[in-house]
């Protein structure tokens, strides 16, 4: 397999192939697919910049007819909260992709020694979890009452750091890019395994880690669901929460006509709902999205999936 | 046996550097797994699930009691899954191929990365875009069309809606674990079918699909362990949890999650995830067996 096709994104000049008509009503229909995808995107951030009286009256527009920095301003008056919810997040996602690549990618290591007996054992005990679980319940039943995790970060680490797929895509990876000479190469000039590990395996699993950690993050950014079991407390309330609340305390307001008019009027008269909650989610999703470009390359070559049975 | 123990003693730095992982999956997995005997318990919050009195076969009783929900959410989860995988296979594949077929690079490089944008958005924040193309007074659907159709209380829309979402979503990033096989076809293949005289079509068709084969059934196979658990974000935050919608968006994830957080009905909440888990298991074994029956290299196990 050493005359591999080039990385389909890579300017393949194996393929210099005519670009005929053909090669036009693709990029047009890819196109236009594109387009339309990035159309919710486009609208949230428009919507974040129109004035809230043009929503309520004429509805979202994917080009408004006022614009507005008021649901901006709205967003910077959460002020603490938004800060606090940040930083728990940037916390939980830092910490959980960090231990997370680090015990996975030591376990990936270990099963592949090839020697190694108890390798076999270790395998199957990595895929159990893969065709059989004990579900929702029975996790948020361990957490709260075993573990007494209960509104503790912890418990926003834990359920996602290690996953039987993110090991298999580090172990593919450390079998099929990573020469077995070098370890040994490196023991043999008397390096220690976790010597080798650290020196010589991890720099070259960089691509792997790079997709894999990519995705790890983004799980833990985008967590709502252990949030919303879990975490009772203002100050412990990651991001996603954050979000959650503002949807439900604006179904409030909208459902409750008793509602003191001071605080209708604290809000500036309307509720701020339509500007001021794009403008957040646009708080939320901004740090992906500005991280996302620079980890795409690794995604096709670090995130190959191998044989699960090892 | 000795020679197990010298060997694992020869290698004990590496179950040092196992245990960590070994210890995290017992604790987050393993110990639920014993969990699920709370569907056969009583269960009482101050004794917690080991502790609780046995109960027989009482919580399964809702399955009977409640059976109209029960069959509802089931089939639900059941659909969804049908529904989700197989035209979101399906447009995986082709996405990958389209792309990869694009001489365009530059191009196809970019608005890849625009298609892949959608998968880091979070439910909870994709609930609040979907609000704005639906919603009955401000939604852009409503305003565009000049109508006045009200999405939220009209379940037969939502299997739709919800497809749409799902493939917005999911597809772009779908499509670039398929493209990672394409990357690896050797290019002497499609060199050779040239000279063969083979177009466009029939090398797509006779080289791209079949080499593709291998990672769709795995993909499948890992997914069929899963079709009785759900997107729950999906099916919970999209909704907005809307009772109104039930009937038509119910899955056996959301119901567990609503039991949860009001902490009611404890009991049939365990059976049901039982149920989950057990058909799990017993689809994914069954699939994996017949995967190995028809092509013994594709199997996952």
């Amino acid at each position: 397999m050493s005359k591999k096709k080039n990385s389909a994104l890579d300017i393949a000049p194996s393929r210099r192939e005519r670009k005929g008509f053909g090669q036009y009503v693709l990029a047009l229909i890819l196109l236009i697919y594109t387009v339309v995808c990035f159309l919710p995107v486009w609208l949230v951030f428009v919507a974040a910049f129109t004035d809230e009286k043009t929503i309520a009256r004429n509805g979202f527009a994917f080009w408004p007819e006022k614009w507005s920095l008021n649901g901006v301003n709205a967003v910077l008056k959460y002020g603490d909260k938004l800060v606090s919810s940040y930083g728990v997040t940037i916390f939980v996602t830092v910490a959980g992709t960090f231990l997370g690549l680090l015990v996975m990618s030591m376990f990936a290591y270990s099963i592949s020694r090839k020697d190694f007996r108890l390798s076999k054992f270790l395998s199957v005990y990595l895929l159990i979890p893969m065709l059989f679980n004990g579900g929702q319940l029975s996790g948020y039943i361990c957490f709260t009452t075993y573990y007494h995790l209960k509104d503790n970060l912890w418990v926003l680490i834990l359920p996602l750091c290690v996953t039987t797929m993110n090991v298999i895509i580090l172990r593919t990876y450390i079998a099929n890019s990573i020469p077995g000479e070098l370890m040994e190469a490196a023991k043999i000039d008397g390096a220690g395994e976790y010597r080798t590990f650290f020196q010589i395996t991890l720099p070259l699993l960089k691509p792997s880690l790079a997709a894999v950690g990519f995705m790890m993050a983004t799980a833990y950014w985008n967590d709502w669901q252990n949030a919303l079991m879990y975490i009772d407390t203002d100050k412990k309330k990651p991001l996603q929460l954050l979000l959650i609340n503002i949807q439900k305390s604006i179904e409030f307001l909208l459902n409750n006509n008793n509602v003191p008019s001071s605080v209708r009027a604290a809000m500036g008269g309307t509720i701020p709902q339509y500007s001021s909650t794009m403008a957040t989610v646009i708080v939320v999703i901004g740090p992906i999205m500005i991280a996302y470009p620079f980890f795409q390359k690794y995604f096709i070559k670090g995130l190959t999936v191998g044989s699960v049975k090892g | 046996m000795k020679d197990f123990f010298r060997n694992t003693w020869k290698h004990r730095a590496h179950v040092v550097m196992a245990l960590p992982v070994f210890l995290i999956l017992f604790f987050i997995m393993y110990v639920p797994m014993a969990g699920l005997v709370m569907a056969f318990k009583d269960y009482d919050f101050s004794l917690g699930i080991f502790r609780s009195p046995w109960a027989g076969l009482k919580n399964f009783n809702f399955m009977l009691v409640s059976k109209d929900m029960f069959v509802r959410m089931t089939k639900n989860t059941i659909l969804y899954y049908l529904l989700f995988t197989s035209v979101g296979t399906f447009l995986n594949v082709t996405l990958a191929i389209a792309i990869d077929q694009l001489l365009f690079k530059k191009m196809a490089k970019t608005m890849q990365t625009i298609m892949i944008i959608p998968v880091f958005i979070s439910y909870a924040a994709v609930q609040f875009i979907v609000y704005a193309f639906l919603g009955s007074n401000t939604g852009l659907i409503n305003h565009m069309l000049g109508t006045n159709i009200k999405f939220y209380s009209n379940g037969t829309l939502w299997p739709w809606i919800l497809l749409i979402v799902k493939i917005w979503k999911d597809t772009g990033y779908g499509s670039v674990l398929y493209m990672s096989v394409l990357a690896g076809i050797d290019s002497e293949l499609y060199e050779a079918a040239e000279i063969d005289g083979a177009n466009k079509w029939r090398k797509i068709w006779h080289i791209t699909l079949p080499s593709l084969i291998p990672m769709v059934t795995v993909m499948l196979l890992l997914s069929v362990g899963n079709v009785m658990r759900s997107d729950t974000g999906l099916f919970y935050q999209v909704t907005r949890n809307n009772g109104g919608l039930y009937k038509y968006t119910q899955v056996i994830d959301s119901y567990v999650l609503n039991s949860i957080l009001r902490s009611s009905d404890f009991g049939y909440t365990a059976a049901a995830s039982l149920f989950q888990s057990v058909v799990g298991l017993l689809l994914m074994l069954f699939a994996n067996w017949l995967v190995r029956k028809i092509e013994p290299e594709n199997a996952l196990f």
